[in-house]
């Protein structure tokens, strides 16, 4: 009874479908059979710094046809930052006004608490900023601290507008380490020059400052050289001239040589506010990679190789086409895992 | 029992499973004429079989791609615990000591004790919601409530770093207020508030907040930080001080008291002080709460892959037997005995 039997499977073994089979069999078995593989996984671990002075209520991004604030485009970017970053990754979030930067959380895990994080971004408001002023460089300087304290990259949202302007002079110089602290100065803001919104103290909008409502130069430190053929100047008692100083700084665009500039000299890369993919590349391009271990799951590689192997012995795969796709299948699966 | 898969699209791919009813992995064979092979069943019993296994066998690794689970389900329970919002002063004296100076050596500041106590005070109440605010100019939203325990602790790790100027307790108050539902009379809301001075809210305010409490319903708790030789809650006013401007943490406190809420003030002069008043709001605030939990997943991916090879098993086993009828040069004699083709 076996003999004819034997006969037939030794005849049947050389049929390509057979050997098909028994590889869709053997990857099936493999499947089952393979262990979760110990990799390591590149994460980062940043900061993020959200300007919320009152220049960020200018709108001057459009959403959908309808005009909407760099605060709003900034919250919306960074609430799909952080869903785009790879696990684990840990993100806190501090608020800048005046001249300091205000901690709310040291960062968490995102992927594992990511609506708390994502609902403290969507909570950011211009109505919590405790001062009118703005000076960048300083809260920016405070922010790098910070990230070095917290052991973590930096991302600071800014339009890069100083309220007060800078004094010729310049402005506070870097005492750090450039480069010691790594990540993105982002820059908010329309490259034309749009009104900014001014609200009451009870935070309704009352229009638009006006040419007369800001300062447009700082008196601090040594006057222009040309403040000489300024009229009414005087030496002692009106060295800046006697004039009201008028400019556009009750407008705002983004500042970027500004803020390219302030990169250059604190070691951060600079890019343009846009949307969370575009964050997200900034800071992943810059970012310092935190590899933490993890267990990959690759049985789908053998999985697929059955389901291939099997749909092969009926012929769907032409088996005779499919020797040179095997290696390059292999090399595809080492780039993904 | 419940079911789920991780990768949905996957599933895509299980119109595949038809496949085996279009072609098959036997060798085919010509014969002359139909009516040489007589209709046998035992043969399309075999054929059926064999498509069956074979559907099987593409279904079952294509659902084993898609990462099958059991479990995972999340599901409401009831707890005990409350809605909590720790409304934390962070004006500049909050990092000086009790004593009123700079923290000098192992001395701990204002900040650094509430830190401390209200980590211990978090992890013992497993269930509740926290949000967290914080005020000194104005007031930030710093977390919205969140069961997420890790994100709580985080907030509160930063409440001790440099603050800011000023006190203004009527917006935080507000803001913290605004964090809850409105008209849930079936949760129960709890201000946690803790600052180390008084403020005074303007008449305007004073009317804003109590059309607020009203609204949001909530338990306030006022954790006086009282720093050496400065006023305090309960102290009552000499001559000419009887005014809010001179004794702002008496109005305060007279001010709460009026509001028509569950309210209670302690008032604390040292660390162990601090710990006391967190405990006892602690053993106050043990209400019903629904909270949400996920049940363990149980993958189910291996049984998916280990299923899939009993079919390819009999695939394999039934090419391994397939008879090869023998290449006829001549022309068909007699049907033969057993149609084995499938």
């Amino acid at each position: 009874m076996m003999a004819p039997f034997a006969g037939l499977i030794r005849r049947n073994v050389r049929d390509p479908r057979t050997l098909a089979l028994v590889t869709a069999l053997v990857l099936a078995i493999a499947a089952v059979a393979l262990p979760r593989l110990p990799i390591t996984r590149d994460g980062v671990r940043v900061l993020v710094v959200v300007d919320i002075t009152g220049s960020m209520n200018t709108r001057d991004y459009g959403r959908d046809g309808a005009p909407v604030s760099r605060l709003a485009v900034a919250k919306e970017a960074v609430r799909d930052l952080l869903g785009r970053l790879p696990c684990p990754s840990r993100v806190g979030l501090a608020l800048f006004s005046e001249r300091v930067p205000f901690l709310l959380f040291e960062p968490v895990d995102v992927c594992r608490d990511y609506g708390a994080v994502e609902g403290a971004a969507d909570a950011l408001d211009w109505r919590e900023g405790w001062e009118g002023d703005s000076h960048i460089a300083e809260g920016l300087y405070g922010a790098i601290a910070m990230a070095q304290g917290l052991d973590s990259d930096l991302m600071f949202i800014t339009d890069g507008q100083e309220t007060p302007p800078l004094p010729l002079s310049g402005g506070p110089v870097f005492d750090g380490k450039p480069g010691a602290v790594r990540g993105v100065i982002v820059g908010a803001g329309g490259y034309s020059l749009a009104p900014i919104p001014k609200f009451d103290d009870r935070g309704n909008e009352v229009g638009f400052w006006g040419v007369n409502d800001v300062q447009h130069e700082n008196h601090f430190g040594a006057p222009s050289p040309d403040a000489e053929s300024r009229p009414g100047y005087q030496a002692r008692n009106a060295p800046f001239g006697s004039g009201i100083p008028t400019g556009t700084e009750h407008l705002s665009s983004v500042r970027e040589p500004y803020l390219r500039g302030l990169a250059g000299g604190t070691g951060l890369t600079y890019t343009h506010l846009e949307d969370g993919r575009h964050l997200a590349r900034a800071l992943l391009a810059t970012a310092t990679p935190r590899p933490s271990p993890a267990l990959a799951d690759v049985r789908w590689v053998p999985g697929a190789g059955a389901l291939a192997a099997l749909l092969a012995a009926y012929g769907l795969i032409p088996v005779r086409g499919w020797r040179p796709t095997v290696p390059g299948f292999i090399k595809a699966v080492g780039r993904w895992s | 029992m419940t079911l789920g898969i991780d990768h949905p699209w996957v599933l895509a791919l299980l119109p595949l499973a038809l496949v085996p009813w279009l072609s098959s992995p036997h060798r085919r064979i010509a014969i002359g004429a139909l009516i040489l092979v007589p209709a046998d069943r035992l043969s399309a019993g075999l054929r059926g079989g064999l498509r069956i296994a074979g559907t099987l066998a593409v279904a079952l690794i294509v659902t084993a791609l898609s990462s099958p689970y059991h479990g995972g389900r999340l599901i409401s329970r009831t707890g005990t615990g409350a809605q909590v919002v720790l409304l934390l002063d962070r004006s500049g004296s909050m990092n000086d000591t009790f004593a009123g100076r700079t923290p000098a050596g192992t001395e701990e500041s204002k900040a650094s004790a509430t830190k401390r106590l209200l980590r211990d005070f978090i992890g013992r109440r497993p269930h509740d919601l926290f949000g967290v605010a914080a005020f000194s100019t104005a007031p930030m939203l710093v977390l919205p409530l969140t069961d997420h325990q890790d994100a709580v602790l985080a907030a509160v790790n930063a409440s001790d770093r440099r603050g800011l100027d000023f006190t203004n307790i009527a917006r935080g108050l507000g803001m913290a207020l605004s964090m809850f539902a409105a008209d849930r009379p079936d949760e129960h809301h709890v201000i946690l508030l803790v600052s180390d001075g008084g403020a005074v809210i303007d008449p305007h305010a004073q009317d804003q907040l109590r059309a607020l409490f009203a609204r949001y319903r909530a338990d306030l708790y006022f954790l006086f930080l009282r720093t050496a030789g400065s006023k305090g809650l309960f102290d009552e006013p000499g001559p000419d001080e009887n005014t809010p401007q001179a004794m702002p943490e008496r109005f305060l406190h007279r001010y709460f008291q009026t509001l028509g809420i569950p309210y209670r003030a302690f008032q604390a002069e040292s660390p162990q002080q601090v710990e006391e008043a967190i405990r006892q709001v602690d053993a106050l605030e043990r209400y019903p709460i629904t909270y949400t939990e996920r049940l363990p997943r149980r993958d189910l991916t291996g049984w998916a892959y280990a299923s899939a090879g009993l079919p390819l098993l009999l695939l394999l086993a039934a090419k391994l037997v397939e008879a090869r009828l023998a290449p006829s040069r001549s022309v068909f004699v007699a049907p033969p005995a057993r149609g084995r083709a499938t």
